[in-house]
């Protein structure tokens, strides 16, 4: 903690240096013990930038580190880079190694220190409701240092998948599926968190609005806390809310008073609540007693509805392999409950 | 109309039909004359294959770039639940606050066949219909019978309930500048915006309903000037249902094109090809260019032999009765009596003729 960053910022890359030294030696336990001083290194310069819990790094305190930091934080995030190409060459000769390397460079890409899942759980907690991969990358870049990495994204969903099916609740949450109401198929492009309830991950005919509702308040409530006027991109995202609910955007074109946009918002939520909440409690409680712990998350698909969960369902979407009448009949189960 | 499907197949030759879509079909109305054009799509010919096969290959397509443009400004339109959307609903048509549901019919379940998106859109819209559930519904897979055929028709369209009636809003990314939009574009996807309408009316039709329920009018949204900004302009598409509804009927009747070509005519890949697409009369104009695969090898053979639609239509319409630019010309300069129903036109090309040479005289 007393450490100043830059001695430790040297620090880092001596030891980067000598872990891969180490590595290319093949001196796994010097490497070993280099790397849990390399992570040591590396958490004191977290504390000493960002301050005391950064490792949550909640949203209020990447709030609070202010632009400068943000750019400190995307420095590092750059030689980061070379954490995971340290990893990297290392290749079979030692596997440990480079599982680490794998779940670090995920994160370690030039766009911040965190792994993509946890940005977008970021991004997701802060919004509270699905939301799809664009929306989770601006209120990512404008609340929190750096900035998703959109390609990552694509994938993102399948990996967790395929993760939670080898290990299930193995990790403490997934990044997983909204449900739609009829179907409790994965709604298209919609990402939620695993340990929302499951009413909130349903996505029904008027979920989208109310999503996007919900959304509007959250962020509203976010950029309002402190009082200090709302930085550039936080306004643009604001107004790319309060310009599409009516009576939101009452001042002059471009700038949104939070609290202005979280009561047009509210106004506009309470008129779509009721009948949302009940499209959702319905869909909840049909997830809960015809799927599995998987499909609950992740959302059943058509195919292969009752056959082996081996077949590769994390192949993503594809022509179903049952024919069409036989995906037309399971189609159309729970529909009439809509 | 059904009797027709044999013969069709022995024109196609063993290769499975191609789908019809809007653009398939609304070009099929920019040329009703075209009996080359009528009876290969009627037989869902692969119409590129062929005219690849006879070296007239189409060196375009969309360009990538339009593509993705068009895309991502629907995805603009189209997020968060089409808020950009429901604001231009609500400023222009007054919707109420409450109309917001929103169902996607773009994949059932993660899976995109063609049969079960169908099944979907039916379900829904006789939902809609009964109850007057459901405000915007993306994507809905339309069919549509051409000569005896299903085609199905991939839509880039919503189609969206206001007050009982259904209206297709078509979501096309060529400004509108200043009110105004480049006509030939408006004029395009109206004509593809009323083939979805009709597809949409049949619907209607099939499920016991008053096709009358879908609208006329279209809603077309586009950028505004030179901003990302949607909006919305109505527009009215009566005259090119009419001319589709004419000329979808015309297709039906194809059987009458059929009778009066040979019995063992087929457009299979091979050596009798050219042959083939040769006995069925075509009907060029330089507009075909824009909408037909064929287009350049009907250029190739109109120039070939004169006729006068290689120039336009509209010097086709003038000329009326004179099919080829040799008479035409012959005509002008006095070396062919015209016979008595060609004289007035006859008498108009030599005055241009004279007309002609004096200013040519006086510019020597």
């Amino acid at each position: 903690m007393s450490t100043a960053p830059d001695v430790l910022e040297a620090r880092i890359t001596e030891l980067r240096a000598a872990v891969r030294r180490a590595v290319s030696g093949g001196d796994r336990r010097a490497a070993r013990e280099l790397r849990a001083e390399l992570r040591q290194a590396e958490s004191d310069w977290d504390d000493a930038v960002l301050g005391e819990g950064a490792g949550g790094l909640s949203g209020a305190d990447a709030l609070e580190a202010g632009p400068e930091e943000a750019v400190h934080v995307r420095d590092t995030g750059s030689s980061g880079l070379g954490r995971g190409e340290a990893a990297r060459p290392s290749g079979a000769g030692s596997a440990e190694l480079s599982v680490v390397g794998d779940t670090r460079a995920s994160g370690s890409s030039r766009r911040g220190m965190l792994p993509v899942r946890e940005q977008v759980h970021q991004a997701l907690t802060l919004l509270g409701a699905p939301a799809a991969p664009k929306l989770i990358g601006s209120v990512y870049s404008a609340f929190f240092p750096g900035e998703v990495a959109g390609t990552r994204l694509t994938s993102l969903r399948r990996d967790e998948e395929r993760s939670f099916r080898t290990a299930p609740y193995a990790r403490p949450y997934y990044l997983c599926a909204a449900l739609t109401a009829d179907l409790l198929a994965p709604a298209r492009g919609m990402l939620t968190v695993s340990t929302w309830p499951l009413e909130q991950r349903i996505a029904g005919p008027l979920s989208p609005r109310t999503d996007f509702l919900t959304a509007a308040i959250r962020v509203a409530e976010h950029a309002g806390r402190g009082g200090a006027r709302p930085a550039a991109s936080v306004q643009r995202l604001l107004w790319r809310f309060a310009s599409n609910i009516p009576g939101a955007a009452t001042g002059t074109v471009g700038t949104v008073d939070p609290a202005d946009l979280m009561e047009a918002a509210r106004a506009e939520l309470d008129v779509h609540r009721e009948a949302d909440a009940r499209q959702r409690a319905r869909a909840a409680e049909r997830a809960r007693a015809q799927l599995d712990d998987a499909e609950r998350l992740f959302g059943s698909r058509l195919r292969a509805m009752r056959r082996a969960a081996g077949d590769g369902r994390a192949g993503g979407p594809g022509p179903a392999p049952g024919g069409p009448t036989a995906s037309v009949r399971s189609a159309t189960h729970g529909e009439d409950e809509r | 109309m059904t009797d027709t499907a044999p013969d069709l197949d022995r024109l196609r030759g063993g290769t499975p039909p191609r789908n019809h879509d809007a653009r398939t079909i609304a070009a099929l109305t920019s040329n009703p004359g075209c009996a080359r054009r009528g009876v290969m799509d009627a037989a869902g010919v692969d119409k590129d294959s062929v005219a690849r096969h006879l070296g007239f290959a189409s060196p375009f397509g969309q360009s990538q770039f339009a593509i993705t443009r068009g895309n991502v400004f629907e995805a603009q339109v189209k997020a968060e639940g089409c808020a950009e959307l429901i604001t231009l609903l609500r400023d222009r048509l007054g919707l109420a606050v409450p109309e917001v549901a929103y169902d996607d019919l773009e994949v059932v379940a993660g899976n995109e066949g063609r049969e079960l998106r169908h099944a979907r859109t039916r379900r829904l819209i006789a939902r809609a219909l009964e109850s007057g559930e459901g405000t915007l519904f993306d994507h809905p897979l339309l069919r549509l019978d051409i000569a005896g055929q299903a085609a199905y028709l991939e839509p880039d369209v919503i189609a969206f309930q206001f007050e009982g009636r259904f209206h297709i809003i078509e979501i096309k990314s060529f400004a509108v500048i200043d009110g105004q939009a480049e006509p030939e574009q408006v004029a395009a996807a109206a004509r593809q915006s009323a083939v979805y309408v009709l597809a949409l009316r049949r619907l209607m039709g099939e499920l016991g309903h008053d096709p009358g329920r879908v609208s006329h009018e279209v809603f077309l949204v586009c950028p505004e000037n030179f901003s990302n900004r949607p909006t919305a302009t109505p527009l009215d598409v009566r005259p090119q249902l009419a001319v589709l509804e004419r000329q979808l009927a015309r297709l039906t009747r194809i059987d009458t094109i059929l009778d009066a070509l040979p019995d063992d005519l087929s457009f299979e890949p091979g050596e009798d090809l050219a042959e083939a697409v040769r006995a069925v009369d075509a009907r060029y104009a330089p507009d075909c260019m824009a909408s037909c695969e064929m287009a350049f090898y009907c250029r190739d053979e109109a120039r070939a032999c004169g006729a006068t639609g290689a120039l336009g239509r509209s010097v086709r319409d003038d000329l009326g009765g004179v099919d080829s630019v040799g008479t035409a010309l012959a005509l002008a300069d006095g070396s062919l009596d015209p016979s008595a129903d060609l004289a007035e036109t006859a008498a108009q090309l030599r005055t241009a003729a004279r007309l002609r040479s004096e200013a040519l005289d006086g510019a020597a």
